[in-house]
């Protein structure tokens, strides 16, 4: 039972890297907020997954458990919310405009609607 | 200020109460036994007051759309299995760019749904927005039909039905049964 | 016992580098999606932490800062779209 905790939690810390890697390297503001989007999704779930296999089995401390429940379910709820936000505002700030984008439906519809 | 229904007060107040419950811990001591009647009563009376003020902003249509059986199976069903996967694909997809393996050439594209409800559009938004690889910045309707607009960040085809197939994937098909 | 202890100060470790782009980031969307980064790998070292120890503490601690991170970053975005 140690080992499935071990590998949930390294294969979380492994895709956490990913994302890190990603928010270094990547060029433009958009590609940047995709990589954390990396750190938000998976290397939260194995974490959890582990914690409440741990708490429930070694600790067996129920009341841990209901708690990690709830935290897994509102970074789930809550993270799509705060990106989709942050992305249209990053939008109408103008950010887009001297990146290179292989094609820009939103800003073309803009324009014809102004 | 505008009037609330009953349905819509007594759902929120639900909401908030199991809230309470598992905050301060009571839902495991209610199994055990142990449960401290004060506590309880607090937070029955905290909740109607918060759900008071709030019911109007949380539920604009039906209450009670989950507390159909069959739909919260199929609900917990999607969300466990088939989100999961498509999760953990992209996931894997969007780490083989971050470390170098592939080159990303991102975009904004188009994307037609025909889902009608408030609660659809927004579980597909949000289910978009969640897979890394894609965000949702914005939803307009026009004619009828709503448009996702999404920031991809490998853009394949730039046409509105090919594109769509590649990102909604088999989502929303599964969200139109769960919310229509 | 001690692999949750190791993993808990990988995470911080993580966090650390991401002060990287905190600093030089170009603009202000970048550092306030990667103070949400940061906010949120803490959070996965003090759960860690929570379990190495065996009291819950940390995880109310925990999910406390996922709430203000959440705000934080909505609040951000207001400001930036100017309908604050």
């Amino acid at each position: 039972m140690r080992y499935i905790i071990d590998i949930l939690i390294a294969i979380s810390l492994l895709f956490a890297l990913a994302g890190v890697v990603g928010m270094i390297r990547f060029r433009d503001v958009f590609s940047r907020m995709q990589a954390s989007t990396n750190i938000s999704t998976l290397g939260v779930i194995g974490v959890i997954l582990g914690a409440i296999i741990y708490s429930a089995v070694v600790l067996g401390d129920y009341s841990m458990v209901v708690k990690l429940v709830v935290m897994g379910i509102f970074y789930i709820i809550t993270n799509p919310i705060a990106g989709h936000a942050v992305a249209k505002a990053a939008y109408r700030r103008g950010m887009a405009k001297d990146l290179e984008l292989e094609c820009d439906k939103y800003g073309e519809d803009l324009e014809n609607a102004d | 200020m505008k009037k609330i229904k009953f349905s819509a007060f007594l759902s929120t107040a639900i909401v908030c109460y199991l809230f309470w419950l598992v905050l301060t811990g009571q839902i495991v001591s209610i199994f055990t036994g142990g449960a401290s009647l004060q506590i309880l009563l607090a937070g029955a009376l905290v909740s109607i007051i918060a759900a008071l003020f709030s019911a109007r902003f949380f539920i604009r249509s039906k209450a009670f759309y989950l507390a159909n059986p069959v739909k919260f199976f199929i609900w917990i069903y999607y969300s466990v299995i088939v989100f999961m996967w498509e999760l953990i694909k992209a996931n894997i997809d969007v780490a083989l760019r971050a470390f170098g393996f592939k080159k990303n050439k991102p975009g904004i594209v188009k994307v037609e749904s025909d889902l009608k409800s408030d609660y659809g559009l927004a579980a597909l938004a949000n289910s978009i927005t969640l897979t890394p690889g894609t965000i949702t910045l914005d939803i307009a309707e026009c004619d009828g039909k709503n448009y996702f607009y999404i920031h991809w960040i490998d853009v394949a085809t730039a046409d509105v039905k090919e594109a769509g197939d590649a990102i909604k994937g088999t989502m929303e098909k599964w969200i139109r049964r769960i919310w229509e | 016992m001690n692999e949750l202890l190791f993993f808990a100060i990988c995470f911080v470790a993580l966090a650390l580098v991401l002060f990287y782009r905190l600093i030089k980031g170009p603009s202000v969307v970048d550092r306030a999606v990667t103070a949400d980064s940061i906010e949120i790998l803490t959070d996965m070292a003090l759960i860690l932490f929570a379990l190495h120890s065996g009291r819950s503490i940390y995880l109310d601690i925990a999910l406390v800062t996922a709430v203000l991170g959440f705000i934080g970053s909505v609040l951000v975005s207001r400001y930036l779209e100017g309908r604050l």
